[in-house]
């Protein structure tokens, strides 16, 4: 059974290191969670919210804790072992939603960090020219029906992109092939039938390969078309964010700072929210207004965590307008 | 664990060999739990394609795309006739919510997956290249406990591309560090496998570099 435990203030719940076997649940009180950023090794401090498990990640892996968790005010929990957390949790997977959601965000931010150090130096690929070249790879390689299917879907998502011309004079080429190899090895089955990719969505990636080409104008209309044509809500909302990016990127920061100012009041869950806080304040530090560029950045720092990559890239801002000024 | 996935019929896929079941770099927003044959997971890496997993039936694969929206980093090629249930965000709550079992089972795979890729992280950290080379023998020794806890000769069936590949340097580099390593009698490299000749000593070698960094 789960019990109710008492932690005085400034007792220890667990260390960094020990082996994991329980996982909590704050009922009240303050709890902080201490661990060192991976990057830079610096302390960070996580406080958990009332009602929130923490613990968890180390448990269920069974691996030692990567946190301290220090208890700040006297503070009550329920302690669970493993077995009756899953117990609770497979009758609420309302609970397990909301953890995966934190661990994905979690694993996101690790990869890119990893992909980060790894490509440091080298050019990083962007996903457009990263399917281009898989494709190129499999022609290359002999593997036709592999080739064809990335050529494709190049095509789908970026009918006019950089490389559409290329795919196009590519896809007769390994066509043939294909169907030479089909006799003499294992049968190729069509690309499998799946759920076509909506308009909204085809136009979208067309108009971010415009973006990447700097074809800025261009991008913007097809943004602007998405947006406005309200079939696809999704498509929609993150269009009206690349619509700011591209006016930044026009230098026409005015109507930038009015767009994103706007989407924030319509989508103000948009998942580009603080990236959107961010081209507003770069907007009114080009036109050096530097008090209301301040004032975002510092908004965006309350609004994030320490060890995302959007606080180090305000933090570095900030600490460039002080060296400037 | 037994699933009764008996109402998902209406979700399942069928792949032949060598079907690309994603590409890499495709924007993707469904994952799949097999159901029968295996599925090679792979990534193009310097114009070498590279194994990075071989997925069995009951194992779930592109499950990084169902909460959030970003492109797939590695490709899944059937390897035999695969059948598979693709979800999309959208049913995947219905999934979840008939299948707890399941929504579980990816919440173990997504800690695994967290700490694996910290583990990485830590490796890539290292400024010593030596260090790192080291590291990833450890890390690999990690994930294969010995049967014995006193025997440091450690034999791991791997290849200096994948060495490489986890330690994030080219080939060649890798090569010559593993060289001077067999050199100093610290590894024997064969065609198909490398033997540590003694873990502890990497161990303390990557410990003491690690130190000194942080002192830095």
């Amino acid at each position: 059974m789960p019990r109710a435990v008492q932690y005085k203030a400034n007792s220890i719940v667990y260390f960094q290191g020990d082996v994991a076997e329980r996982i909590y649940i704050l009922k009240s009180g303050k709890v902080s969670l201490n661990y060192n950023d991976i990057e830079t090794g610096q302390e960070l401090h996580e406080l958990i919210q009332t009602g929130e498990f923490f613990g968890v990640k180390s448990a269920l892996g069974r691996y030692t804790r990567e946190e301290t968790a220090v208890v700040l005010s006297d503070a009550q929990m329920v302690v669970f072992t493993v077995p009756e957390f899953e117990q609770l949790i497979m009758q609420n997977t309302r609970i397990i939603m909301k953890m995966l959601k934190v661990f994905s965000n979690q694993l996101r931010r690790i990869h890119k960090q990893v992909r980060n150090l790894i490509s440091s130096g080298k050019e990083s690929t962007d996903p457009e020219s990263g399917l281009f070249r898989i494709g190129q790879y499999y022609h290359r390689a002999k593997k036709f029906p592999q080739a064809l299917y990335a050529y494709r879907r190049y095509l789908t998502y970026y009918p006019s992109g950089k490389y559409a011309d290329e795919a196009n004079r590519n896809i007769p080429l390994a066509e043939q092939n294909a169907q030479g190899s089909m006799r003499s090895s294992a049968p190729v089955s069509a690309a499998p039938a799946r759920e076509e990719l909506s308009n909204a969505a085809k136009a979208y990636y067309n108009a971010v390969s415009l973006h990447s080409q700097e074809k800025y104008q261009e991008a913007l209309k097809e943004f602007q078309r998405i947006a406005s044509d309200k079939a696809d809500q999704e498509y929609a909302a993150k269009a009206a964010f690349e619509i700011g990016r591209c006016y930044f990127a026009l230098g026409r920061y005015d109507e930038c700072i009015r767009h994103l100012s706007g989407m924030i009041k319509t989508y103000p869950k948009h998942p580009d929210l603080t990236d959107a806080l961010f081209y507003v304040g770069s907007c009114y530090e080009k036109k050096d207004d530097i008090p209301k560029a301040l004032g975002f950045y510092k908004k965006i720092l309350t609004m994030v965590r320490e060890d995302m990559p959007i606080h180090r890239k305000v933090k570095k801002a900030i600490a460039a307008m002080g060296a400037a000024s | 664990m037994s699933l009764d996935l008996s109402m998902f019929g209406r979700f399942a896929q069928t792949y032949q060999p060598g079907d690309i079941i994603f590409c890499e770099y495709e924007p993707g927003d469904t994952f799949y739990l097999i159901q029968s044959g295996r599925v090679q997971i792979v990534k193009i890496m310097d114009d070498i394609e590279k194994n990075v997993d071989i997925l069995q039936p009951g194992e779930i694969f592109g499950e990084m795309a169902i909460l959030e929206e970003a492109p797939r980093s590695a490709s899944a090629v059937a390897i035999d006739k695969v059948v598979a249930l693709e979800f999309n965000r959208a049913n995947f709550e219905i999934l979840m919510k008939g299948n707890p079992q399941i929504a579980l089972k990816l919440l173990k795979l997504f800690t695994k997956r967290i700490y694996d890729q910290k583990r990485r992280f830590m490796i890539l950290t290292l400024d010593d290249i030596q260090a790192r080379v080291a590291d990833v023998f450890i890390m690999l020794a990690e994930t294969q406990p010995a049967d014995d806890p006193d025997v440091n000769e450690r034999i791991f069936k791997t290849t200096v591309d994948d060495i490489a590949h986890w330690a994030g340097m080219s080939p060649d580099k890798c090569k010559q560090i593993l060289q001077h390593f067999a050199n100093q009698r610290r590894i024997e490299l064969y065609e198909d496998r490398i033997v540590v000749k003694n873990i502890n000593d990497f161990g303390r070698f990557v410990q003491s570099r690690r130190r000194n960094q942080q002192v830095e």
